[in-house]
């Protein structure tokens, strides 16, 4: 008989236990919430897309493990708190990421912008020296109109940098680049053509 | 005693029974909503299917603040009936979404590609065709901004930004066919004459056949001088010419070279000219002074035009640009030849081109 007032009274407590335990990880969850919005603000969405989405996804199926157990009579919210701990921990990574990832965007962007310069330059130099031909000095025209155009694109450029816009700026320094290349590659070959033809060949 | 045993027999029984009543809410719905809604994601249904992915999107929240709100209710009394309406609406879009994101990314890269091909043709083509053709600076700046958001483009289709890089080879296409097209009907214009050039150069080659002397055909658009001698050519030279080379001399100051057939009328030596060597032209002829007084009165030219005149081959040339003022310029080695065989009355013909606009564009 005792042992049946003691198990009686085991399940009293337990019940009262196990229902004390249902505590919702407010705390947790708010600041889940606020590391998530600390990565969207650090423009994890442009630099780390599917980083974000993963942590967005995990803090989804949390919620929803959330209302599940507070769905239950007896609710057990041990195993969302260690996954709001974890979720938590990787929003930070991806704000971590998103700024490195935006620094790294930012310096090939800076890099680009040195290197184009250098070639405006250099194709500057080079159109002084190029050939005249009969068909040079209209296709020189066009070069030029070229040049033209890739200065005011890195014009364009150094503003989205300036404006932080940095995956902007590189596409644009990026396509500025290419053609400011193919016009120095261009150049450089009609000169070489005109050195070439200039030093007659050795007798074999 | 009987008491206590009865309640600890009873107690969890009727805790079975209360746990089996309690409303059960929709989690594999809800579970495969947020899946779905995770894969139309990662499927980029976000950019590629917007209106839908939104859609689940809201349908997703809808269900969550749902069950929500049964939750805060008394367990029995909860219903879970719009949260997995909500969960199901959610999936199906999101379903649709992914769907249609796919298919409509796999269009648009297709569609990209193709358009890639297209322009950069028309690219060549432009290249090919205009390369000794003078555009105006405004044809060739569109031309340029062309070229520069195609290669944006292509950066932007490489790095996944399909939706990026339509836009811009969309305004890259409008700038470089807008282009195309205003040049070649440019083009096409200024060829209407070939019938007329054509029957120039024909009569020019005949008399030098008749003659047995020599005559001169000015292909402009080729930039060429040739020199004719009973009726077979014997010699090649490059020209330049006025600055404003594309049609037919109008007035003075134009800076155009004339098209007609004319007949050296001056030869002056190097002590005579500052352009080293040069020959004199019958420029304006009759033609010209018919077509001069016609404009005229038509209006295309104000009252106070004057037609202007002193249009000869001469030497300076092979400079690389178009930079006389109507005259035609040849390098003072080639001066000497032609200066030599031309005489008082040899014949000049200056014409648009020696080919017709189909072999130009071919060759």
């Amino acid at each position: 008989m005792k042992n049946k007032v003691l198990m009686g009274l085991a399940a009293i407590t337990m019940v009262a236990f196990l229902s004390s335990c249902g505590k919702v990880p407010q705390d947790q969850i708010d600041a889940t919430n606020a590391a998530i919005a600390t990565a969207q603000t650090a423009e994890a969405a442009v630099y780390v897309p599917a980083e974000l989405a993963a942590v967005q996804d995990s803090m989804k199926v949390i919620m929803a493990n959330i209302e599940v157990q507070k769905s239950k009579l007896f609710k057990k919210f041990g195993p969302a708190t260690l996954k709001l701990d974890e979720t938590l921990a990787a929003a930070n990574k991806v704000a971590a990421d998103a700024t490195a990832k935006k620094a790294e965007v930012k310096k090939e962007v800076e890099t680009t912008l040195t290197d184009i310069k250098a070639v405006i330059a250099e194709n500057a130099d080079l159109m002084k020296k190029a050939p005249r031909g009969k068909e040079g000095a209209i296709a020189l025209e066009q070069m030029k109109t070229e040049m033209a155009t890739v200065e005011a694109s890195v014009t364009e450029a150094q503003a989205l940098y300036d404006k932080g816009t940095y995956l902007d700026a590189l596409n644009k320094v990026k396509a500025a680049k290419e053609i400011a290349v193919g016009i120095n590659t261009e150049l450089k070959d009609a000169i070489a053509k005109v050195k070439g033809k200039a030093k007659p060949a050795a007798k074999k | 005693m009987l008491i206590f045993a009865a309640i600890a027999v009873s107690f969890p029984l009727a805790l079975l029974l209360l746990i089996r009543l309690t409303p059960r809410p929709p989690v594999r719905e809800m579970e495969y909503a947020r899946e779905t809604l995770s894969k139309a994601g990662s499927d980029r249904a976000d950019t590629y299917s917007k209106k839908l992915f939104t859609q689940a999107a809201i349908y997703y929240d809808s269900a969550m603040v749902n069950w929500k709100r049964e939750n805060k209710r008394f367990i029995y009394f909860r219903d879970y009936e719009k949260v997995a309406f909500f969960a199901e609406l959610s999936a199906k879009k999101a379903i649709q979404a992914g769907d249609n994101s796919i298919s409509s990314t796999s269009s648009l890269k297709i569609k990209l590609k193709q358009k890639f091909e297209t322009l950069n043709d028309l690219i060549s083509e432009i290249n090919n065709l205009f390369t000794t053709y003078p555009l105006s600076s405004e044809i060739r700046n569109r031309i340029s901004n062309g070229k520069m958001l195609l290669e944006e483009a292509e950066i932007a289709y490489k790095k996944g930004q399909y939706l990026q890089a339509n836009r811009k080879m969309t305004d890259s296409e409008y700038l470089l066919t807008a282009s195309y097209d205003n040049a070649s009907s440019n083009l096409k214009n200024y060829f209407k004459s070939y019938s007329v050039w054509k029957n120039w150069a024909d009569r020019t080659i005949n008399d030098s056949k008749k003659n047995r002397d020599y005559s001169i055909i000015i292909d402009k658009f080729s930039r060429k001088c040739f020199i004719y001698h009973n009726g077979s050519k014997k010699y090649e030279f490059d020209t330049e010419l006025g600055k404003n080379w594309v049609g037919d001399k109008r007035e003075k100051g134009d800076n155009a070279t004339p098209e007609g057939m004319y007949k050296i009328i001056k030869k002056f030596d190097t002590n005579k000219t500052k352009y080293y060597k040069a020959l004199l032209l019958d420029y304006p002829n009759d033609e010209d002074m018919a077509a001069f007084k016609s404009d005229i009165a038509r209006g295309k030219l104000p009252p106070s035009a004057k037609i202007g005149g002193l249009i000869e081959i001469h030497g300076n040339g092979g400079k690389g640009i178009d930079w006389t003022e109507g005259c035609i310029a040849l390098t003072d080695k080639d001066m000497d030849i032609v200066f030599k065989l031309a005489k008082g009355g040899t014949p000049v013909t200056i014409v648009g081109s020696t080919h017709e606009l189909e072999e130009v564009v071919n060759r």
